[in-house]
């Protein structure tokens, strides 16, 4: 028997004639599964979003010392963090000028200057020609303009280094629009306004589309489902915010970000240190140390915690944790984690990383957890029919808050509509 | 990193590895560096150290240009 199945491609352009490919594609209350398979849909994101947009690539507590470097990703492109001389970080492209090969090959090391195991080519950490073997081939000394590629644009933002291959683009403070706020908070957690992301980086390899991690990190519909496992084992509270009775939301930050705003429910308790499941009396010195740095305002500081936020593309601070994503394939990717530490805060610091470690380590339960949802979510979204994932969930009750911003409640799918709507108008845009 | 070797603790990157050790054969003493990719070796003296330290880092850097001493051709 043969069947015959309509393609993807007809029955979108049945269901609405007109408009953009994205259009079609991306509808308010749904979106087309070929968005999560199509690997023409995951070239033109290479080029329109992890080409030109802000990623997240690593932190400057990576590099600490000077002549300190890192290997990175950002998406396709094997990247070298360096800290050069004066102390300044940049982003090299890993190849060589000469005859393309990957120059650096450890993940990390402390070296001023990079020799091409090639032909010896060497280079500045600041990606800056400095010499070849027997340079009367090429008429003496200095005389290529040649060097290692860099990353068009590098800035940071708390210490968290995001690069842009474009050269030109929305600044990194107007890409992170609200979602510096977010970040803010996270460092108002150290005693001394600064975290470091030092503690290792796990890496997972995910037979997932990036964007159903992206699409997931603030859907606070599964927690009760696909944690449920990890919240029996540990006695954790956190599973009951995410229900029709919590008084948590889920805020649309603008610019592709969103997050699972849990302060409402643990300004009703109002116990400091409940966000991290413990008490003050069980971290003293940090408490201590909270109080001489932010003085009345630490209550309130330890009492509505670390946030939860999806940063657009591939930044998502889980209160004690921070993941990178990073895109392999149209059905592949990786998350990169690690554990957050905040400086002056070693008393914090020594349970985030053994949480971490039972959340999103090789034996944890959470990411295993979501990570099966993503493979299968993948697996699943590649079969005819139905062809569309639901997106509509909240979209009856959604408001405005005092700031302008669009929020559902703890289980809507307010931050998935918000990334779709950022994600249309980046692929909307001309190559 | 650094670890035991006859030649002295180990320096090492993915571009070069070396091995330094203070020598006594001398009068006084000197650092001893080997290269331990081509086993040459090289004594440095404390005027000759204190002078590295008060290289300009531009001059440094041209030592690192290949072309400069090593493979001159």
């Amino acid at each position: 028997m043969t069947a015959v199945v309509p393609s993807p491609s007809d029955v979108v352009a049945e269901v609405q004639e007109g408009g953009s490919r994205y259009d079609r594609l991306i509808q308010p209350a749904r979106v087309h599964g070929t968005l999560y398979t199509d690997p023409s849909i995951f070239a033109e994101e290479l080029r329109k979003i992890w080409h030109r947009t802000w990623v997240f690539v690593g932190h400057e507590s990576e590099v600490p010392q000077v002549n300190d470097y890192v290997r990175k990703q950002l998406a396709d492109q094997d990247v070298v963090m360096t800290r050069d001389k004066e102390g300044e970080v940049h982003l090299l492209i890993n190849r060589c000028a000469h005859r393309g090969l990957q120059v650096c090959d450890d993940k990390a090391g402390n070296s001023s200057s990079f020799r091409c195991p090639y032909h010896g080519w060497t280079y500045r950490n600041t990606g800056e020609l400095l010499g070849y073997p027997y340079n009367k081939g090429y008429g003496g000394k200095k005389q290529l303009p040649l060097g290692m590629g860099k990353v068009a644009r590098v800035a940071s933002y708390q210490g968290f280094v995001f690069g842009s291959l474009a050269e030109e683009g929305p600044s990194l403070e107007e890409h992170l629009g609200a979602a510096k706020g977010e970040i803010d908070r996270l460092v108002g957690l150290s005693p001394e306004g600064k975290v470091s992301l030092d503690a290792g980086w796990l890496r997972h390899k995910t037979r997932s589309n990036w964007k159903f991690l992206a699409e997931n990190e603030t859907d606070g519909y599964h927690p009760q489902f696909v944690h449920g496992s990890i919240f029996g084992v540990t006695g954790s509270p956190i599973g009951e915010l995410y229900s029709d009775n919590s008084t948590a939301v889920t805020r649309n930050l603008g610019d592709g970000h969103s997050e699972n705003d849990l302060r409402p429910e643990f300004r009703g308790f109002a116990e400091p240190m409940r966000w991290f499941g413990t008490t003050p009396d069980r971290v003293p010195h940090y408490v201590a140390a909270m109080k001489e740095a932010h003085g009345d305002a630490a209550d309130r500081v330890m009492i509505e915690g670390a946030p939860h936020v999806m940063i657009f593309p591939n930044l998502f601070i889980a209160e004690i944790q921070v993941f990178n994503i990073q895109p392999v394939a149209v059905g592949e990717c990786v998350q990169y984690s690690t554990a957050v530490q905040f400086d002056g805060g070693h008393e914090l610091n020594m349970r985030m990383v053994s949480q971490s470690i039972g959340s999103v380590g090789p034996a944890g339960m959470l990411l295993a957890d979501d990570t099966e949802m993503y493979e299968r979510n993948q697996r699943g979204v590649a079969m005819a029919d139905p062809e569309w994932l639901d997106v509509r969930r909240g979209l009856h009750r959604e408001s405005v808050d005092e700031n302008g911003f669009t929020i559902g409640t703890a289980t809507d799918e307010t931050g998935m509509r918000g990334f779709w709507n950022h994600y249309k108008s980046l692929m909307e845009a001309e190559d | 990193m650094t670890a035991i070797h006859p030649a002295g603790e180990i320096i090492e990157s993915e571009f070069a590895s070396v091995a330094v050790k203070l020598d006594h054969d001398g009068n006084a003493v000197r650092l001893r560096v080997e290269d331990l990719r081509t086993g040459r070796v090289r004594f440095l003296d404390a005027l000759e150290l204190e002078s590295l330290v008060w290289l300009a880092d531009g001059h440094l850097t041209q030592l690192l240009d290949p072309s400069h001493e090593r493979w001159r051709g």
